[in-house]
């Protein structure tokens, strides 16, 4: 084989490692990120529903509270307003079902709030109930804290998902470590042997034929210079002593 | 010492690993299991850093003997790492130094795990693992000697590095003749227990990688439970078979086969390793038995196959041990001492030494009552030089020192008496199971890290003979 080919396939080699260093990493990155768009998807939205869902419970659990006081406008619109938001963190948490078992939760947050619309639903200014916290504590809060329960679990269901997320992409993160930790130990030693075999096969030889060339110039020593290998040095040496052979003869 | 020569040797011995890689890679593919990535990246890189020096170094018309050395020792410890690669790449429960650890291992066919759970592992990998046993049983460097004809007197100057100088002293054939007949007996025995343990049940897969585990006296299974899992008193039967078969040496199992007669009886090395192993397990059951730990069949079953595993140095297990009382482990212990035959693929003192040990102390007892007598010590009627005895002799004594230092490092980390002793003995003898903590269903992945580094280093250096490691060490004075 021939320098230039060695040269080549020498740098062609490590130009490899490095290319493959690069695209492990890139691979591996590209899968930490779509690792934690997921876990923002799967888990990070229900939670963020889940809290509003909790916010608004608390504001409608107020209201009642503002009914029974017999404030009729104030304590129902902000019923209304809190319902409007519960639903629509409940449709964002129904929608993103992401973890085992994850329905069943919310189907129970379904059913319980149901219930406890019904207790709110039901005429309180005006009637009995008005001023009656014993009926308050007996029926809506028991409701609202069922509810909230209900929410509360569903919370920690996807919580503990994430967390069991967040420890697979800690590992993962680890993992995508050492792709290039590898490439980057072999490439050094790609590079140390590239290095002592150019000196070795390349350098060591010149140094070796210009040194004969001169004692044989200062000297008149016979050239003799062996390369180990079957490429364009030995046959440069070959000429050389071709040609101080014939310089000699003449 | 020419660098350029030993990493173009080195080279050829990566490019075997990275065939035996691409094959697990097939499979992982095949498969469609997790480990394919970290299958490709280390067929690539062991691929790449074994080719990097055919490009520049020509073929070597000559090795001299310590670069023989070096080529022998550096392929050990390179298999190792490159070995590691899909372990760490894979990720799991591999850190780094689960990962050496088990690379290590499989290569030097101890067959100790840090796995707790071998079964979630991805075929490909469990490939891999079981591969290293198989590659690192033949010897790296013979197996490579094999595929290399280029490689003229250098060949014997390997496996001179390679083998115990007893299994050298034993063979009385051409270099290039032993290589056929390695070849021949290990790829026989291999092919024969595959098909043997598929008839009787075991999947073709667990088959052949079991096959691997006992062809090589290693010892990783498929299975967490060992072959306890499969309590097939047939499966038991054929593993012992090929277990005690692969403790002798190669080239007595080549003639009896050739030859179509039982020869191996003609070696008194032989005759020594199969009366030693039954009566151990002789011992071992009766004593099971009237200690009431079993009934008289399941003593002679699971002491027959631990017995045979220990003094074959495989570490396949079907009963756990820790649980059977003190004088059936010291007995355990002695085998996981002794080991096999020189010129197998087990480690250890190994039963020649022992032998001429034995027959060296008879002498001695026999010159003190005849002060003026000359006794020539003989094995199978040949006289056996001093300097092999003296060897010998300092061969078990370093062993020995080598046990009781680890053993000494090991207490050092809070590591219970029992358990240090029995993991330094079965890893310099590359046995796999101790007693204790890392009994035979067991494993070593409890063991700080810095415990499991020290057992590496045992294996590697009962791997390599001793001899091998210190030269390693005492590089400089080679040059």
């Amino acid at each position: 084989m021939g320098i230039r080919l060695k040269v080549f396939f020498g740098f062609g080699i490590l130009a490899f490692m490095l290319l493959l260093a690069g695209f492990v990493s890139i691979h591996e990155l590209t899968n930490i990120g779509k690792s934690v768009i997921k876990m923002l998807d799967d888990n990070y939205q229900s939670i963020q529903a889940t809290n509003t869902m909790l916010e608004a419970l608390e504001r409608e659990d107020s209201g009642v509270l503002l009914l029974l006081m017999g404030k009729w406008d104030e304590g129902r619109k902000h019923i209304l307003q809190s319902d409007s938001i519960f639903t629509d963190a409940f449709t964002t948490a129904k929608n993103n079902i992401t973890i085992e078992g994850e329905e069943d939760y919310v189907h129970q947050v379904q059913l319980s709030y149901s219930v406890f619309k019904q207790v709110w639903q039901k005429p309180i200014v005006g009637t009995s109930k008005e001023g009656n916290f014993e009926w308050y504590y007996s029926e809506s809060h028991e409701q609202f804290m069922q509810v909230k329960n209900d929410i509360k679990a569903l919370m920690e269901l996807n919580q503990k998902a994430m967390y069991n997320t967040s420890k697979t992409l800690k590992d993962r993160s680890k993992r995508s470590v050492m792709p290039g930790i590898v490439a980057i130990v072999t490439a050094v030693l790609f590079a140390l042997l590239f290095n002592y075999f150019i000196h070795h096969y390349l350098t060591e030889p010149i140094i070796q034929i210009t040194r004969g060339v001169e004692d044989f110039n200062e000297y008149g020593k016979d050239f003799k210079v062996e390369i180990e290998t079957n490429d364009e040095l030995r046959r440069l040496a070959e000429a050389i002593t071709n040609l101080l052979h014939s310089s000699h003869i003449k | 010492m020419r660098i350029h020569v030993i990493a173009r040797y080195i080279g050829f011995i990566l490019l075997f690993n990275a065939a035996f890689l691409f094959i697990a890679l097939l499979i992982s593919l095949a498969d469609y299991d997790s480990a394919t990535f970290p299958l490709l990246y280390s067929f690539l890189i062991c691929t790449l850093l074994g080719l990097f020096p055919f490009i520049f170094v020509p073929p070597a018309k000559y090795i001299n003997r310590n670069e023989g050395f070096f080529i022998v020792i550096l392929s050990w410890l390179l298999s190792c790492l490159t070995g590691m690669l899909p372990y760490i790449l894979f990720g799991g429960e591999f850190t780094v130094t689960n990962a050496w650890f088990e690379s290590v291992s499989g290569f030097t066919t101890t067959g100790s795990s840090i796995l707790n759970d071998i079964e979630s592992l991805p075929k490909g990998l469990l490939f891999w693992r079981s591969a290293t046993h198989w590659i690192g049983g033949i010897g790296i460097v013979i197996f490579v000697l094999v595929v290399l004809p280029n490689m003229g007197q250098a060949r014997f100057v390997l496996l001179k590095a390679e083998q115990s100088s007893l299994a050298e002293s034993n063979f009385k054939f051409q270099t290039g003749k032993v290589l056929r007949i390695v070849l021949f007996v290990y790829l026989g025995l291999t092919l024969a227990e595959t098909l043997a343990l598929s008839i009787f049940g075991m999947g073709p897969f667990d088959a052949l990688l079991h096959s691997f585990g006992t062809v090589a006296t290693g010892g990783f299974s498929t299975k967490n439970l060992s072959l306890a899992y499969y309590n097939s008193v047939a499966i038991e039967v054929i593993v012992m078979i090929f277990m005690v078969l692969s403790g002798i040496h190669f080239g007595f199992l080549y003639i009896s086969i050739i030859k179509r007669r039982l020869n191996i009886f003609s070696s008194y090395v032989v005759r020594y390793y199969i009366i030693s192993m039954v009566a151990g397990i002789l011992l071992v059951s009766l004593f099971l038995y009237l200690k009431g730990t079993y009934n008289f069949t399941d003593a002679l079953r699971f002491s027959s196959f631990q017995v045979a595993s220990a003094a074959t140095t495989t570490g396949f297990a079907t009963a756990d041990t820790v649980h059977w009382a003190g004088f059936a482990q010291m007995i355990l212990i002695f085998f996981t001492l002794q080991c096999a035959c020189a010129g197998s693929t087990s480690g250890g003192i190994k039963v020649d030494r022992i032998v001429l040990f034995l027959k060296y102390i008879r002498n001695v007892i026999i010159k003190m009552f005849h002060p003026n007598a000359v006794i020539i010590t003989r094995l199978d009627g040949e006289p056996v030089e001093n300097e092999i005895i003296q060897n010998s002799l300092l061969f078990i004594a370093l062993y020995l020192l080598i046990v009781f230092i680890s053993a000494l490092l090991l207490t050092a980390f809070d590591i219970d008496l029992l358990t240090a002793f029995s993991a330094s003995i079965a890893t310099m003898g590359n046995v796999g199971p101790g007693l204790g903590h890392v009994s035979s269903l067991a494993n070593y992945g409890a063991l700080p890290d810095m415990v499991k580094w020290i057992l590496t280093v045992n294996m590697l250096m009962g791997r390599l003979e001793i001899y091998g490691f210190i030269a390693l060490v005492m590089w400089k004075s080679l040059k």
